[in-house]
């Protein structure tokens, strides 16, 4: 499998598919239509555990702020790795800056709506 | 229209920082978000309080982005524009207000969730969030379905109102109070 890297701009983050098993999310997130700018990520993932139904994966997400509908995309791609870690081991590492009690509060709220999902709150 | 007139305003209404009144578009929001993100710079705003004004300022925005663009036959002349003002008061507290056009159908959609927010504590508005976001299908679409609850959560405190322009569209002003003391809730 090919690895997937998207370039961060003003509105959108830094995502770091590598098909080795390291994922990374890192900047802000607010696109115009964010659906469709995640959905290459959406079914690069769909095609990945495919591939790799068994196997270790480390996601790491530091995202400094983000949108509604950000924030729903978000608890969509839980939500897929939520169906994958039973025969995949998936440790998600969500990243925030001290300071950023929004960003601590929303990792917190993942991690009590994904029980069987291993979400680490990892402080800079 | 002389520009004296609106810098009297803006002197006279606290110190207004950015105000825009036309066509938005993404491009835009980002700009103007940077231009927020140097003045929280330049007023060393905590990053969390930061933060909760650059959500606020996007959602509000690209809200009004969306909303206008919901055309029909009878509502050509609603655009993707609108009015956004970010101020602040002599205690450093922030304030963003939006207005805009909407259509009835938006009006009918937009009100209930905003009188149920008003009738909801901090931890209400944070529950209603994550049971929306949980399960709903249909808040992907533009102007999604938790945008109100996302900014409800941000600020201290947010008001609405919806006035009259004929039967099929609405004049739809936000305020969101942003309190700059972490202990205010």
């Amino acid at each position: 499998m090919k690895n997937l890297i998207f370039e961060a701009t003003k509105y959108t983050p830094e995502i770091n598919l590598d098909a080795k098993g390291i994922i990374s999310l890192v900047g802000k997130s607010y696109p115009e239509n964010t659906f469709e700018f995640y959905k290459p990520m959406i079914k690069w993932l769909e095609e990945y555990f495919e591939v790799n139904e068994f196997g270790t994966t480390t996601i790491n997400m530091e995202i400094i702020y983000f949108n509604s509908s950000s924030s729903k995309l978000f608890f969509d791609f839980f939500d897929l790795l939520e169906e994958n870690c039973e025969k995949h081991t998936i440790t998600v590492n969500w990243i925030y800056d001290g300071e950023n009690v929004s960003a601590q509060e929303a990792g917190e709220d993942f991690i009590e709506d994904f029980e069987s999902l291993k979400i680490k709150l990892v402080e800079k | 229209m002389n520009i004296n007139h609106i810098q009297h305003m803006v002197e006279e209404d606290g110190i207004v920082f950015l105000s825009y009144g036309g066509f938005l578009s993404q491009e835009l929001i980002s700009g103007m978000t940077e231009a927020l993100e140097k003045e929280a710079q330049y007023n060393d705003l905590k990053m969390n309080i930061s933060n909760n004004i650059f959500i606020i300022f996007i959602e509000l925005s690209q809200n009004m982005m969306n909303y206008s663009k919901t055309k029909d036959l009878t509502n050509r002349d609603i655009k993707p524009e609108g009015l956004i003002l970010v101020s602040k008061d002599i205690k450093g507290n922030y304030f963003i207000d939006s207005q805009n056009i909407v259509a009835i159908e938006d009006k009918d959609k937009i009100e209930p969730r905003l009188q149920e927010i008003e009738s909801l504590d901090k931890e209400g508005i944070k529950k209603r969030y994550r049971e929306l976001r949980k399960n709903g299908k249909n808040t992907h679409g533009k102007g999604g379905g938790i945008g109100f609850y996302e900014i409800a959560k941000k600020c201290t405190k947010i008001e609405y109102k919806f006035k009259e322009i004929n039967k099929n569209k609405f004049y739809f002003h936000v305020k969101a109070h942003i309190a700059t003391y972490e202990d205010v809730e």
